[in-house]
Formats: structure tokens, C-alpha cells, sequence
């Protein structure tokens, strides 16, 4: 019973902050100007540095390279083959000097000289065929699992029905102590950048035996390890340290103090409180503190889109409807009236902090209420009643809730509504097709590749794919983007021609890409965000 | 007493049995798909790690099977594994020394003043105290606690910081103040108001004018005889808030950031974590049952009129 009030609990929070707020203007009216000072972390003396980082127990669970969430973290306890540098978003080499392919299926991957796991072992190519062998194997039931079938062999280890014929990828050989030759299932000239997430990191020798306790007590290579090797079910704090003998850019901070929370609500109440130095915020607390610490707010760009899907299976929704009712909709009020500013209103599929997004490639995101009439009565009009559907989410429905009213408003259909479903609920749904109406959805890219988003929201069959989208003539062209290109430059090219196409018949209205921040402590700096909007721990300095 | 003890527990266990399958079968009930719930809506899972999964979960057996994989298995001492890997004893041990600190820390607190309001409001009723104590315990059962536990936080841990704003690093009593205190105001209005209508139902008893025709001094009359009667109902209704009290404050500690029970629990039931959420709803039924057999022994010792053997 008590969990059906949590959502109310939210708007309730905002009255008791607003009755705190009073309570203090009566109390104490100096009393706001300590709280700054604070704010420098109860660090140790004796030239010692440290920081408090406050983030949800999500993201300290399993430190498996195959269980990882990709997070900020697992950046800072692993170093993958590549990189991909924090804020440009550009590919650079990792524990690999060189990759190299002829015909972008047969990949040779050289690694550096001297790098080693926390307990000093070295870091081999047979490390990373070990890695990858243990993910791929149904039974670890890794989070990773499904990225490693790009590998030949793969198919052999996860049969759709029926036992696993092989217990080791057969694309994978370690030619020798650092050469590994990898084969794929099919080209693909993206392959440097899967490589780049720890999902791909390497595991030391003879950890896949139990990768359960290696889960939470796991030897890395990363710029930092855990102080005290590990962390356990209920611990609260977590402390990372300096990896001394790090191949790579040595880590500054002395001690990162991961500071865990069950309910995320309180970090920013404790970031005021001044017992954080450093947290990525959202939604109203990211706009609160824009207010408070103008100076210590640094913008995240998430590789996400928030869009409007339509039903493909829904014979209703036509190119023509499905574009009027993109142009009905006045993105740049729903970023600055509802996100207060913290979002970009989309003008394509994918945002730039993606290699060949940013591009203005959707005529109908642009706000025209005349133009949207106009095609809407040429189209036909609208008969009936229209539902708009979205997950529960506080910032979901806020938002579902505009775009209904500006439906009504600038289209002139009268009976549209909206509906809040469970998240499980709707994605169920989805993919029963039973949906009927457009959706208010998320995606986000798993690398930072315009690619990754188009082909998990408008390939047939992906999951991000809600709309049931299927359009051969995409498909084909994503395709050879990835088989056929001759170069990563090329492949942009190609994607982004296949995206123009698709969305030329507006399968999915692009509304905005979402914007965090990180708010940091006057004491911290080099805070850039990681790939998916924490900061790059390895670049944290204090002063 | 002996003899009550055992015919006590005794009857609890087809209590257990069928508190612990009825928790059991909604958890199976719920909607949804716990693999999917793991991975998150929006990752691809192999067919192939599903089936190990399904397998080693026994997500496919009917639900009496799984019942009884699962009693066989607490039999042992063996909550299960959660669906991550971690074993639930293990989040359990990790848990329940807070919850347990944070629960009788709020419970002292509300014993404390609760029934010291509800005494002194009896003691002078109708008087401006008594009035105060209404107004009071009226504004606390108005307002939902968790506006309350918001409230405390951002006034007392974030404006004037006298306290930690959440957590218990800080260890007892500076972390547990705050939380307790919000637990401690649900059960307030109750107790105070049970003590001070079970005080002055007791005043006019037959006894107490036997005390005072004996010229037995008023505050032995208060506290030997008064008192000691009038705590029985106070002692029961005490006893079921320690059990809710230990058992976890699911949205207290939250709010907090209190690694305790309640959140452990809720934490379960929004990741669909089955094994988690049986296993702490079972060890919540045992602790409720223990300190209701308590409170049905103390309240024996406490009015001479209760016979434990014929009673129970």
C-alpha cells in the first residue's frame, strides 16, 4: 500500500520544501551563506585528497566486465581495447596501441606493453579471450551477454532453442601475448567502438571460475581499484584509491568515497548539506541547483533522445498524420517551460555528443501550428478520439501532458487524452503491438554512435524498436553502412543518409535530448562527463 | 508459563505456513517479467540466458513447487539467492542491525513521551496541557510523515545542520535522531491518547478508592496502581508498533538513506527481486510473532487478571 504514494510523495516534497523554505526566511535569515563553505568535503589532512561522490546503489552492483552498467565506475575500475575520450566523444586507443581490418570482419588488436590488473598480473590477449568467453556463456546469465554476438561463434554458445554446442567463442585466437585476431559474425567497421565499453574489459586468469564474488570484490585495470578490494550487500560507503602502477593517465584524487543511496531524492539534499563534493542531477533538483551554485554546475549531454513514437501496425497513423502532428508540437516551449532549459529541442534522430548526430535531418520537428493544420486536413483530418501513451514517470507525464494539449490546440482534435502505464506494463505491450496510439518513449545509444540509436529505435525487431517500425529499404541501407563503408567516416556518411530516409517518413517525432548536470564542490575540478553523464573519475582533481 | 510458551509457538506454525505462502504467491502473482525486471526494460537478453536463468530461478516450475523449494530451503536457514546473485541472508545481515537500532530508538522515544504526555494530560484534565496534548497529537495525525520526515530534513540537517541529513555514518545516536523521530511521531497521537483515557477510566476504579481510603500517598497511588493497570493496553498496542517499528519504515528509511529492512524490502519489490521480497517479508512475520508472544507475557506479569495457562 504504502508504495502506491510514492509518486505523491514527490509533489508532497515540494511542498514541505516550500514550507521549509518559510520556515527558515522566519527563523534565520543569514543562515544561507555557510552552506558553500561547507561544501569542501570532510577530506582528510596531511596533503591527502579526497571526495565524496553521491550516486544510486544501482550503479555499485556487479563489477563483472559482462555485468557492468557501462557506468562512470566501471570506466574508472576498467580500461577496455579502446577508449573513447570524455566530452568529445572521440575514439582513442586503450590497453590496445593498434586495430586493424581489411575487410572489417577479421579484426588484429595489439596491445601495449605493461599493463597489469590490480594484483600486478598482466593484462594479455588471452585476458580479453577470457573475458569474453565467460559473457558469452548463457549460464553466467551476464547483462553483457547479448553484445558479445557480434563474435563468430556466438550463435554455437546462445542457440535459440536447445544446449549451447560450444563453450568458447570460435571468432576469438590469441596469436600471441598481445596480438588478438577477432572474427565477426558479419563486417562491421564499428567494431573499434563496441570494443570501448567495459563490457569488453579483460578479466585476470582464473576469475571466470567464480565470477559471483568476482562481481563485487573484481581485480581491474583501471586508473583506480577498490581500497579495501571490494564492497558488500549493505555497505554504504565504498572507497576507491589510485591504481599505482596504472599504464595509462595516473588518477589524482587520493580517495573517492562512493556514497551510496537507495533513494536517490536525498542527494542533493545532502549536496546542500555539504557532506557531497560531487553528483549528477536532473529534473527539478538540476534546476534548483543552477540557482544555488551557478559556478559548480556542469552540463551533461545524454546520448538519448526523448521522441514521440507511432504505432507502424496502426493504419491511422500515415506519413502525412504522423508529420502533422510533429510540427504541431512547440518543442522549444516544453524545454524551457517544463525541463527549465535542460534539453535540447531535437532537430534530428540523435544529439551531437553522437558521432553523426546533431544534424538537422527532420523537416517536420520544426514548430509550424498553420502548417501542421494545413496537412492534417490535407491528409484527411482526424476522426475520433486519439490516447497518447507514456511510462510512469513524474517528468514523462509532465511532458505527455503538453504535447496533448498542444495536439488539441494546434491540430484541433478534440478527443486526444493520454495514459501513464507501468514501464513494464507498456514495453509489454509494445511488443504485443497493442499500443494505439503514439507513445512518449526513451532511447539511448550504447556507444557513441549515431548508428547505435537508429539501429535500436527504427531496425525491426530491436527492443528500443516501439513503434514496429520496418522499412527494407533502411534496413538495407544501415546495413551496408556498417559492411560495406570503408572507413569509420564513411560508415557516418552512409548512416546518416539511411536515418534522413527514414525519418523523411516521420516513423517516430524526435522531441528533445535530455540534459543532466554535474554539481560539484568549489574544491573539485576536471569534472567532464563520462560517455553516459557521470564524471570521468580519472580526470577528478581537488584542490 | 512454560506451558503457554510452547502451546504459543506451536500455533504460530500454521500461521507461518500460511503467512509465508500467502506472501509467496503474490510475489509469484505479480505481474511482469522477473528476468526482464533484472536485465530492465530496455536490454536484450539471449534466449539462451534466459533458459539458464529460468532454469536455475525454477521460474518455470508451478507455484507450489517453488513453495516448496523455498520452505525446504528456510527450513535450513537458507533464504534464497536474489535474482542478482547476492545471497538474501546476506543483504538481510546487512540490514536488520539498523533497522532493529533505528526501530527501538523510535520506540523508546514514542514510549517515552507518549506515554509521559498521556500521564500528564490525565493527571490534569481538561486542563491547558491536556488542551496542548490534543492540539498536538491532532496536527501529527493530520499531517502525512513523510511531509514531516522532509521537513526535519531540510530544516534541521540542511538549514541549521545540527543533525546529518541522511545516512548513519555518522553511527548512533547523531544519524538515528532525525529518522526515529519521524517514526516515533506515527505512533505518538495513539499511545498518548490510549494512556490518558486508560488513566482516567482507571482513577475512578474501585481499587484506587480502596488505595486512598487506606491513605496510601498519591504517587504511590499513580504510579503502583494506576499506572500499573492502566499500561496493559498500552503495553499491546507498544508491543504490535515495535514490531512495525523493527520491521522496517519503508518510506522513513528512504527518505533518510537508512540501509535498513523497509528499504531493502521496497528496493526488492521495485527490481521484482521475488527471493528478496519473501525472504524479508518471512523474517517480518517472525519478528511480529515473536514480540506479540512477548507482549502477551509481559501483559501476564502486568495485570494479575490475565492467566497465561487458561488464557492461552
Amino acid at each position: 500500500m504504502t508504495l502506491s504514494r510514492r509518486p505523491r510523495s514527490r509533489s508532497l516534497r515540494m511542498l514541505a520544501v516550500a514550507m521549509a523554505a518559510a520556515l527558515a526566511l522566519s527563523a534565520c535569515g543569514g543562515d544561507d551563506g555557510d552552506n558553500d563553505g561547507d561544501n569542501d568535503g570532510d577530506g582528510g589532512g596531511g596533503g591527502d585528497t579526497s571526495l565524496v561522490l553521491g550516486l544510486p546503489s544501482f550503479f555499485v552492483t556487479n563489477f563483472a566486465p559482462g555485468g557492468t552498467g557501462s557506468s562512470n565506475i566501471d570506466y574508472a575500475v576498467w580500461t577496455p581495447l579502446t577508449t573513447i575520450e570524455a566530452g568529445t566523444g572521440e575514439l582513442g586507443p586503450g590497453v590496445a596501441e593498434e586495430w586493424a581490418s581489411e575487410d572489417q570482419q577479421t579484426w588484429t588488436v595489439t596491445l601495449q606493453d605493461g599493463w597489469t590488473f590490480h594484483d600486478g598480473s598482466p593484462v594479455t590477449a588471452q585476458s580479453f579471450v577470457d573475458s569474453w568467453n565467460a559473457t558469452a556463456t548463457a549460464a553466467n546469465a551476464l547483462n553483457g551477454n547479448a553484445q558479445m554476438n557480434i563474435i563468430e561463434g556466438y550463435e554455437e554458445m546462445n542457440p535459440a532453442k536447445g544446449e549451447p554446442s560450444a563453450t568458447e567463442l570460435s571468432g576469438l585466437e590469441v596469436v600471441d601475448e598481445l596480438t588478438l585476431e577477432v572474427t565477426l559474425n558479419a563486417p562491421n567497421t564499428l567494431f573499434p567502438y563496441l570494443i570501448a565499453n567495459p563490457v569488453f574489459a579483460p578479466l585476470p586468469e582464473g576469475a571466470a571460475d567464480d565470477l559471483k564474488s568476482f562481481a563485487t570484490n573484481p581485480i581491474g585495470n583501471g586508473p583506480y581499484m577498490f581500497r579495501d578490494g571490494g564492497f558488500g550487500a549493505g555497505d554504504q560507503d565504498v572507497y576507491l584509491v589510485p591504481y599505482e602502477d596504472y599504464a595509462g593517465t595516473p588518477a589524482n584524487v587520493d580517495e573517492i568515497d562512493l556514497r551510496i543511496y537507495q533513494d536517490p531524492s536525498s542527494i542533493y539534499t545532502d549536496f546542500q548539506a555539504g557532506s557531497l563534493d560531487l553528483a549528477l542531477l536532473d529534473g527539478d533538483n538540476l534546476a534548483t541547483a543552477k540557482q544555488e551554485y551557478p559556478e559548480q554546475v556542469v552540463d551533461v549531454s545524454f546520448p538519448a533522445l526523448i521522441y514521440l513514437g507511432f504505432p507502424a501496425y496502426d493504419d491511422r497513423f500515415t506519413p502525412e498524420i504522423r508529420q502533422a502532428i510533429s510540427m504541431a508540437i512547440d518543442r522549444e516551449a516544453i524545454v524551457d517551460g517544463l525541463l527549465q532549459g535542460n534539453g535540447t529541442p531535437a532537430t534530428g534522430l540523435a544529439p551531437d555528443v553522437l558521432e553523426g548526430g546533431g544534424e538537422a535531418a527532420c523537416a517536420s520537428c520544426t514548430f509550424d501550428p498553420d502548417g501542421a493544420k494545413a496537412a492534417l486536413d490535407a491528409a484527411g483530418g482526424w476522426d475520433g478520439d486519439l490516447v497518447l501513451y507514456t511510462y510512469q514517470d513524474p517528468t514523462n507525464e509532465r511532458i505527455l501532458e503538453a504535447v496533448t494539449n498542444q495536439i488539441r490546440s494546434n491540430l484541433g482534435i478534440e478527443g486526444v487524452t493520454f495514459e501513464a502505464l507501468p514501464i513494464e506494463q507498456l514495453y509489454e505491450r509494445f511488443g504485443a503491438q497493442s499500443i494505439d496510439g503514439p507513445s512518449l518513449a526513451y532511447a539511448g545509444a550504447a556507444f557513441p554512435h549515431l548508428y547505435a540509436l537508429a539501429d535500436q529505435m527504427l531496425n525491426p525487431g530491436q527492443l528500443l524498436n516501439v513503434t514496429g517500425y520496418d522499412n527494407e529499404e533502411f534496413t538495407s541501407a544501415m546495413e551496408s553502412a556498417v559492411t560495406e563503408a570503408s572507413s569509420i567516416e564513411d560508415t557516418t556518411e552512409q548512416v546518416r543518409a539511411a536515418v534522413d530516409l527514414a525519418l523523411a517518413d516521420a516513423p517516430v517525432a524526435p522531441l528533445f535530448w535530455p540534459r543532466g548536470g554535474l554539481v560539484h564542490s568549489e574544491s573539485v575540478s576536471g569534472v567532464v562527463p563520462e560517455f553516459l553523464g557521470g564524471a570521468r573519475l580519472a580526470l577528478l582533481e581537488v584542490s | 508459563m512454560l506451558l503457554f510458551v510452547v502451546r504459543r509457538v506451536l500455533g504460530m506454525v500454521p500461521l507461518v505456513l500460511g503467512a509465508t505462502f500467502v506472501i509467496f504467491a503474490a510475489v509469484y502473482a505479480l505481474p511482469g517479467d522477473p528476468i526482464r525486471a533484472i536485465a530492465g526494460p530496455t536490454a536484450e537478453i539471449s534466449p539462451a540466458t534466459r533458459a539458464a536463468l529460468t532454469e536455475e530461478y525454477h521460474l518455470d516450475e508451478p507455484l507450489l513447487v517453488q513453495y516448496w523449494y523455498y520452505l525446504t530451503g528456510v527450513l535450513r536457514g537458507d533464504l534464497g539467492v536474489d535474482l542478482r546473485g547476492v545471497p538474501v541472508y546476506d543483504l538481510v545481515e546487512a540490514a536488520w542491525p539498523v533497522s532493529l537500532l533505528l526501530g527501538l530508538t523510535a520506540w523508546a522515544l514514542m514510549a517515552v513521551v507518549g506515554v509521559g504526555l498521556g500521564t500528564v494530560a490525565a493527571m490534569r484534565r481538561g486542563g491547558a496541557f491536556d488542551w496542548a496534548v490534543l492540539g498536538l497529537t491532532t496536527v501529527i495525525v493530520g499531517v502525512p510523515y513523510f511531509v514531516v520526515a522532509y521537513v526535519l530534513q531540510i530544516v534541521v540537517g540542511v538549514q541549521l545542520g545540527w543533525l546529518p541529513s541522511s545516512g548513519i555514518r555518522e553511527g548512533w545516536p547523531t544519524s538515528y535522531v532525525l529518522p526515529a523521530a519521524c517514526l516515533a511521531l506515527f505512533g505518538l497521537p495513539e499511545l498518548s491518547r490510549l494512556t490518558r483515557a486508560s488513566i482516567i477510566e482507571n482513577r475512578q476504579a474501585d481499587f484506587v478508592d480502596t488505595a486512598t481510603a487506606k491513605g496510601l500517598a498519591p504517587r504511590v497511588i499513580l504510579v503502583r496502581h494506576i499506572l500499573r493497570t492502566s499500561l496493559v493496553p498500552v503495553v499491546s498496542v507498544l508491543g504490535l508498533a515495535l514490531g512495525f517499528l523493527m520491521s522496517g519504515a519503508i518510506l522513513v528509511e528512504g527518505i533518510f538513506n537508512v540501509p535498513g529492512l523497509g528499504f531493502t524490502l521496497f528496493n526488492g519489490i521495485r527490481q521484482q527481486n521475488g527471493p528478496v521480497v519473501v525472504g524479508i517479508s518471512t523474517l517480518m512475520v517472525f519478528i511480529f510473532l515473536a514480540i506479540n508472544l512477548l507482549v502477551d507475557i509481559v501483559c501476564g506479569l502486568l495485570d494479575p487478571r490475565i492467566s497465561l495457562v487458561r488464557d492461552g
